[in-house]
């Protein structure tokens, strides 16, 4: 329990007859680096939304910082410090890029009805810092010159970048990250890999589904692997690369 | 270059506008003023109207299908809280609320009512809350309808326009007098003109600030501002508030232009109308529905006229079938040649719903 930043227990839902996830037992520590990997139809995605709160599960618990989040709304588990991204990006398309980063960073409180029309000091200012951070983060990741355009304009691994400048500017905790590398150009990919390796650094705690295996190996600190929706291996790169289940769940079973 | 855009943009607005001004003077070689007060009045009400469905719509992406109930529910809460007769029988009621406070009251009303629906409505995406919507204005207006006793149901409520006349200043009677029209519903047209004015004014004040960029994120993507920890649900029913508030003003003003108020006046066509003009000045847009607002209703009340020009030995009838042959013509016409509204970006174009 101590230094298990998120636990799943007993986690299990369907769609119809069709078991997407269930899964016994698991739990990820403050500060890894892990990826969750497994055939299409696998259920990684299924397994992201039912820890961040976009589907409640049948059955089972998930528990962030030892509080179950089972039932509690997405925007309250962003909130607690986990923030996610999507499979199929979704940026604010007819926003600026700078706009994107400025609303994701402004917390509840700036956004207030009241202060806006009041136009308060305290909410310039805010707003002001919130402008320098943004462009910060543009730079570090190479869309400053990006700032102005309709995020709608920008390609799909720019889109990528902005999600993930999105999803850093408030400083979460735990990063969930779905397909981070998806339709993304190899020298970019490269950038990407750079960026999360660097995040892992500072102390975040990152989950990742990614398809990428080579990139997966090189940069995880632990693999997990679910096939149909259920845990079949867990382990550092070394001893996922070797092991049976897990080439039998991508290759088939050696005697069929 | 994006404020020559911009720019380009008012100068054609103001063009089209001031153009079609000008054919209502072309067209009505008597009586034009009186004419054209009528219209900016209905102008400036209907535009108001569709400034709150901007917020909803432009803003936030909101389909709000029952925007004629909003506006009912402000004119019904203010008229019914001042003094005023209803009914078959005309029962007075001598006791009441000055109007100001009534119109406080009233344009809260509406807010309020707009809050109750979007409660158990707003978890409805795109065209989902656009069917509940428009059933809870028609559940509105027949249940105004049928509770005779409080609201007059069918026969309406008379008697009521005093109390906001008495605060007509003097200078609108020698102004009217001039000029031939009705100094009462010169009132009710400044009034409707000084409230799109305040409203436009504190709407820019908000579009710019953190909380209409939240609203433009709803509109955008909803789970991704669920991600990002804003609760989505929270800020669309605020959205819903703000455009239900304004359209309860604009209510209340379509009343005082009656003189009388029944519950036709509600019916679902009102909504339709408030769209196109939305739609023609330009989703997303702040000042757009004015523009889109005065052509609309230049473009309806002078198809009669123009029809009477191009078919002499018309009937009536067949007037009528000229008349809104034409108005599908010019609307047409509008959009194919700015599809994004007058004053509307191309950037911005609005028309998708998620």
């Amino acid at each position: 329990m101590s230094n298990n930043l998120i636990s799943v227990d007993n986690l299990k839902k369907s769609f119809g007859g069709l078991k997407a996830v269930d899964v016994q037992e698991l739990s990820f520590k403050k500060g890894e680096l892990t990826s969750i990997i497994g055939p299409n139809g696998a259920g990684k995605t299924t397994f992201f939304d039912l820890i961040s709160g976009f589907q409640n599960a049948d059955s089972g618990e998930v528990s962030l910082k030892g509080k179950n989040i089972s039932s509690t709304q997405p925007y309250k588990i962003a909130r607690m410090g986990m923030v996610r991204t999507f499979q199929l990006t979704k940026v604010f398309d007819r926003m600026t890029v700078m706009e994107n980063l400025l609303f994701s960073g402004s917390n509840i409180n700036n956004d207030s009805f009241l202060k806006s029309i009041l136009k308060l000091n305290s909410q310039k200012l805010y707003e002001s810092n919130l402008k320098e951070k943004a462009n910060q983060i543009m730079s570090d990741l190479n869309i400053g010159h990006m700032a102005d355009s309709y995020a709608r304009e920008l390609s799909g691994g720019q889109k990528k970048l902005l999600e993930l400048a999105r999803s850093i500017i408030n400083e979460p905790e735990i990063l969930l990250l779905d397909e981070p590398l998806a339709g993304v150009n190899p020298k970019l990919a490269e950038d990407i890999l750079s960026l999360i390796t660097k995040l892992s650094d500072t102390g975040i705690t990152i989950l990742m589904v990614e398809h990428n295996i080579e990139a997966v190996m090189k940069i995880s600190e632990r693999i997990v692997v679910l096939a149909e929706g259920s845990l079949i291996a867990d382990g550092v790169p070394n001893e996922i690369r070797t092991d049976t289940n897990v080439i039998e769940a991508y290759l088939g079973k050696a005697d069929e | 270059m994006t404020s020559a855009k911009i720019s380009f943009r008012l100068i054609f607005s103001l063009f089209v506008t001031a153009f079609s001004i000008y054919l209502v003077f072309l067209l009505n070689p008597d009586g034009a003023p009186r004419i054209l007060l009528n219209l900016l009045t209905f102008a400036g009400i209907y535009g108001l109207s569709a400034i709150g469905l901007n917020v909803h719509f432009g803003w936030t992406g909101l389909l709000n299908f029952g925007h004629a109930s909003f506006m009912g529910v402000g004119a019904y809460v203010t008229l019914l809280l001042m003094p005023h007769a209803a009914g078959r029988e005309g029962e007075v009621t001598t006791t009441g609320l000055p109007f100001f406070a009534a119109l406080i009251l009233g344009i809260g009303a509406a807010a309020l009512f707009g809050l109750l629906l979007g409660l158990p409505a707003i978890r409805l995406r795109g065209d989902y809350l656009a069917i509940v919507t428009i059933a809870a204005a028609e559940i509105f207006r027949l249940l105004v309808r049928d509770l005779e006793s409080i609201t007059g149901g069918v026969y309406g409520i008379i008697n009521y326009t005093d109390n906001f006349q008495k605060y007509r200043p003097l200078f609108i009677d020698n102004f009217s007098e001039n000029l031939g029209f009705s100094p009462s519903q010169a009132w009710v047209c400044l009034a409707a003109w000084v409230s799109i004015f305040i409203t436009v004014l504190l709407l820019k004040r908000l579009s710019d600030s953190p909380w209409g960029r939240a609203l433009r994120a709803v509109r955008e993507d909803e789970d991704a501002v669920r991600a990002m920890g804003k609760n989505a649900v929270w800020l669309k029913l605020q959205s819903f508030m703000l455009g239900a508030g304004i359209a309860g003003l604009s209510g209340v003003l379509l009343a005082f232009n009656y003189g009388s108020l029944e519950t036709t006046v509600f019916i679902p066509l009102l909504t339709f109308y408030v769209w196109a003009i939305m739609i023609l000045g330009g989703v997303g847009t702040i000042t757009g529905p004015i523009f889109g607002s005065i052509i609309f209703w230049v473009i309806i009340s002078e198809t009669d006229r123009l029809a009477y020009l191009l078919f002499e030995n018309a009937n009536g009838q067949q007037l009528a079938g000229v008349r809104f042959l034409l108005v599908g013509v010019l609307i047409m016409f509008l959009m194919i040649f700015r599809p994004s509204g007058l004053l509307g970006k191309k950037e911005e174009l609005l028309l998708d719903v998620k």
